[in-house]
C-alpha cells in the first residue's frame, strides 16, 4: 500500500524548502556585500599609494633622476606592511620593486591608457593572496612614453576573515532552515487542528450515535462546507438507518401475530379430541393465516428486489384509459358492495411494464376503495402536466389523513391508524409496493390529504 | 393420469403426492435427481412436477435429460428462488410452468390440469351444461330450468370458467387471472363478491346449489351427489 503523505508533513517540507532558498539567497547576498566592502577598502589603499607613486614620478624631470626613485619610494612607502609596489620603464626594464614583490605579467601589460585597471587577484609563490591595480603613468621627462606602475596589497588577512565569516554565515543559514522547518511543522500542526477534532467526532459516530453532527459553527470556514456535506450524508444514513431498523422491528412484529394465531389455535384444538367439522374448520381457518403469510413474503421478496434494483420494468406502450377501465371494471364489484361510486376520466398514454403499472394502480384503488365510509365516492382521473408527464390523480372521500402520517404513508407496515393492523389480508405493504413500482419506472408518487378528500397521485412519464 | 414427482423435501413431497393422489392421479415421488431422471426414461408419465434444487441432478438437468431422449411431456418446476433468469432458462429449457414456494396446493393442481388438458385438444363445446343449468356460448345466453338468467359480461365469462372446470377447485388468484386478466396478487376480495354476485342470480332461488366455497381453496361448481 502506497503511504499517503500528510498534510502536516507537506505543509512542513513547502514550508522549509521555501525558507531555506529565502535563506540561501540572503546568505549568498550578504557574503559577496561584505566581499566587495573589502575590495573597495583594498581599492582605495591602493589608489592611494598610486597616486604618491604618480607624484614621486611626475617629479623626475630628466632620465638621470630616475636613479633616485627607488630611493624616494622606498621613503614614502615605508611603513606599509604587505604592500608591492613595480615600477616598469617602457621598455619593460625594472625601474623599482619593493622586497619580494611578485606581479603576474597580465597585470602589468593590461593598462593602455592612464585609467586605473581593475583590481586582480593572484597568489605569489609563498602562497600569499594579493590584490593588485596598475595604469600607466607620465614622468616629468619630455617626450618620454609613460611607465607602468603596479601596486598590490596582501589580502591573506581579508580571506582569514571572509572565510570565517561564511561559516558562521552558512552555519546560521542552515540552523535557521532547521528552525523554520520544525517551527512551520508546529504551525501546521496548529493549524491542522480542526481537522484533528472533527476527525475525532466523526470517529465517535456509530450506527447507534447516528444522531451526532459535526459543529459547523466551530470549524474554520474552509471546512465548514465539508462539515454540511458530512452532516447531510448523517442525517441522510440515520434516516435510512432508521427505516431499516424500523421495517426490522415492524417485519418480526407483522409475522409474530399470525404465527402466535396459528400456534395457540392450533394447541387448543390438539389439547382435546374434537369433531371433524371443527377439525376442518380449524385447518381451513389455518389457511387464511398462511396465506396472508405467503402474501406478505411474496411483497416482501418483491420489496427487496426492488431495493436491490432488480426490477426492471418493460417497456410497452400503455393506454391508460383503457387499462384503468379494466382495473375500475374489476374494483367496481367490491365498491359497489360497500356503496361507494367509483369512476374514472380522461385519458393519456405512457411506457411502462403493463403487469407492474396495474399493480400499483390496483393496490392504490383497493386502499382507496377500503379507507371509503358507504356512501362516498373514488375517482380516477388522467391528466397531462406541463413537464410531459402523465398524472393520475386517485381521490377518496372520507376522513382526512393527519398530516404528520402522510410522509411516511409509503414506508412498509405503516399505518396511519395502528388500530387496524392486522385487519383482513391487507398486508401493510401495498403502498409500499407502489412507490418501488413508481419509482422504477423513473416517476413519483404523493399524497394529501384536506376537506375531506384524499388524493394519492402517480406521476408518469408520458409517451406519444 | 400418471404423474412424476420429484421432491428432496420429504413434508413437501408426502403431502404432494397425497393431495394429487385424493385428486386421482397415479404418483410416483422420488427424492432425488437421479432417481428422477431414472424414473422419467423408464417409465411412462403424463406429466412431471420438478424441484429447482436437488441433491445429485438438479431440476435444469432432468428436464434436459427428458427432452434429450425426445420425450415431450408437460413438465412443471417448484422453485422457492424467484429469479426472473430462473424462469427465462426454465423456459428456455422446455419448462411448461414454473411454481413459486410457497404456493397453494389449488393452484399447482389447477396448473397440473390446464397443462394435461393441453395435449389432448378438447373441442370446443358450444353449449356448457351442468344439472339444468345451460350456458350458450354462441347466442351469450345462460338459462336455469325454463328461466333465463341476464348475466353482465364477467359473470358470464366466470361462469365459463366454472362450467368448463367442473369439479374442480379453483383458486381466487387463477379467477382473477382468467377472468379480469389481472395476473398480480391482489389484496381485494373482489373474487369472492362475483363468486357471491353469481350465486345469487343462478344458485339463490335454484336447487341443487351448484357452486360451493371450499374454504381456504377456492370455489367449485359441480353437481352434488345424490342431486
Amino acid at each position: 500500500m502506497i503511504r499517503r503523505a500528510s498534510i502536516t508533513l507537506r505543509l512542513t517540507a513547502l514550508f522549509a524548502t521555501v525558507s531555506t532558498v529565502v535563506l540561501l539567497v540572503l546568505g549568498y547576498l550578504i557574503g559577496s556585500t561584505v566581499e566587495q566592502h573589502f575590495v573597495e577598502q583594498d581599492v582605495e589603499v591602493l589608489e592611494g599609494k598610486l597616486d604618491l607613486t604618480r607624484h614621486a614620478l611626475a617629479k623626475v624631470r630628466s632620465e638621470a633622476e630616475l636613479v633616485h626613485i627607488p630611493q624616494q619610494l622606498d621613503d614614502s612607502l615605508i611603513g606599509h606592511q604587505g604592500l608591492a609596489v613595480v615600477v616598469v620603464a617602457p621598455g619593460g626594464e625594472l625601474l623599482f620593486a619593493t622586497s619580494g614583490a611578485e606581479f603576474p605579467a597580465a597585470l602589468l601589460t593590461r593598462p593602455v591608457g592612464e585609467e586605473v585597471s581593475r583590481p586582480y587577484v593572484w597568489r605569489t609563490a609563498r602562497n600569499t593572496p594579493m590584490r593588485g591595480i596598475s595604469a600607466r603613468v607620465r614622468t616629468g621627462i619630455d617626450e618620454a612614453a609613460p611607465v607602468v606602475v603596479g601596486v598590490a596589497t596582501d589580502i591573506s588577512h581579508h580571506e582569514q576573515y571572509m572565510a570565517g565569516f561564511r561559516v558562521t554565515l552558512w552555519s546560521f543559514v542552515a540552523f535557521a532552515a532547521l528552525l523554520t522547518g520544525v517551527l512551520g511543522w508546529l504551525a501546521a500542526r496548529r493549524g491542522l487542528a480542526p481537522l484533528k477534532a472533527m476527525k475525532q467526532k466523526a470517529e465517535s459516530i456509530t450506527a447507534q450515535r447516528l444522531h451526532a453532527r459535526l459543529a459547523v459553527e466551530t470549524v474554520p470556514v474552509e471546512l465548514a462546507d465539508l462539515a454540511i456535506t458530512l452532516n447531510a450524508m448523517l442525517a441522510r444514513l440515520e434516516e435510512s438507518f432508521r427505516r431499516l431498523s424500523d421495517f426490522s422491528s415492524d417485519l418480526a412484529h407483522e409475522f409474530r401475530t399470525p404465527v402466535s394465531n396459528l400456534m395457540t389455535q392450533t394447541q387448543v384444538t390438539l389439547s382435546r379430541p374434537r369433531s371433524i367439522e371443527e377439525y376442518s374448520e380449524i385447518l381451513a381457518s389455518n389457511i387464511e393465516e398462511y396465506e396472508r403469510l405467503s402474501r406478505m413474503i411474496a411483497d416482501m421478496l418483491f420489496l427487496a428486489k426492488a431495493d436491490e434494483g432488480q426490477i426492471v420494468p418493460t417497456q410497452a406502450r400503455l393506454n391508460l384509459e383503457v387499462l384503468i377501465a379494466e382495473l375500475v371494471e374489476f374494483h367496481r364489484l367490491v365498491a359497489d358492495e360497500k356503496d361507494v361510486v367509483l369512476t374514472h376520466e380522461g385519458e393519456g398514454v405512457i411506457r411502462g411494464d403493463p403487469l407492474m403499472i396495474r399493480r400499483a394502480i390496483s393496490n392504490l384503488l383497493s386502499n382507496a376503495i377500503r379507507h371509503t365510509p358507504p356512501g362516498g365516492r373514488v375517482t380516477v382521473s388522467i391528466r397531462r402536466t406541463e413537464a410531459g408527464y402523465v398524472a393520475i390523480d386517485i381521490v377518496n372521500t372520507g376522513e382526512v389523513i393527519p398530516a404528520g402520517h402522510l410522509p411516511r404513508l409509503f414506508d412498509r407496515f405503516y399505518r396511519a391508524d395502528p388500530s387496524r393492523t392486522g385487519e383482513g389480508s391487507h398486508s401493510g405493504l401495498g403502498l409500499a409496493i407502489v412507490k418501488s413500482i413508481v419509482e422504477a419506472h423513473g416517476g413519483s408518487v404523493s399524497v394529501t390529504s384536506r376537506n375531506g378528500m384524499t388524493r394519492f397521485c402517480l406521476q408518469l412519464e408520458g409517451a406519444v | 393420469m400418471k404423474i412424476l414427482v420429484v421432491e428432496d423435501e420429504t413434508k413437501t413431497g408426502t403431502y404432494l403426492k397425497q393431495g394429487l393422489v385424493e385428486a386421482g392421479f397415479v404418483v410416483d415421488l422420488v427424492a432425488n435427481g437421479f432417481d428422477g431422471l431414472h424414473l422419467a426414461s423408464s417409465e411412462s408419465y403424463d406429466l412431471a412436477i420438478l424441484d429447482v434444487m436437488l441433491p445429485g441432478i438438479d431440476g435444469w438437468q432432468i428436464l434436459q435429460g427428458i427432452r434429450r431422449a425426445g420425450n415431450e411431456m408437460p413438465v412443471l418446476f417448484l422453485t422457492a428462488r424467484d429469479q426472473v433468469e430462473d424462469r427465462v432458462k426454465g423456459l428456455e429449457l422446455g419448462a411448461d410452468d414454473y411454481l413459486v414456494k410457497p404456493f397453494a396446493f389449488s393452484e399447482l393442481l389447477a396448473r397440473v390440469r390446464t397443462l394435461l388438458r393441453r395435449g389432448t385438444k378438447a373441442k370446443d363445446a358450444e353449449l356448457l351444461r351442468a344439472a339444468d343449468l345451460e350456458l350458450d356460448l354462441l347466442r351469450r345466453r345462460v338459462t336455469r330450468g325454463s328461466k333465463r338468467i341476464d348475466l353482465t359480461a364477467k359473470e358470464f365469462g366466470l361462469l365459463e370458467l366454472l362450467l368448463r372446470r367442473q369439479g374442480e377447485v379453483l383458486p381466487r388468484s387463477l379467477i382473477a387471472s382468467q377472468v379480469w386478466d389481472m395476473n398480480f396478487d391482489s389484496d381485494t376480495n373482489v373474487v369472492e363478491v362475483a363468486v357471491r354476485r353469481l350465486r345469487a342470480k343462478i344458485d339463490d332461488d335454484f336447487e341443487p346449489k351448484l357452486i360451493r366455497t371450499v374454504r381456504g381453496m377456492g370455489y367449485v361448481l359441480e353437481v352434488p351427489e345424490g342431486a
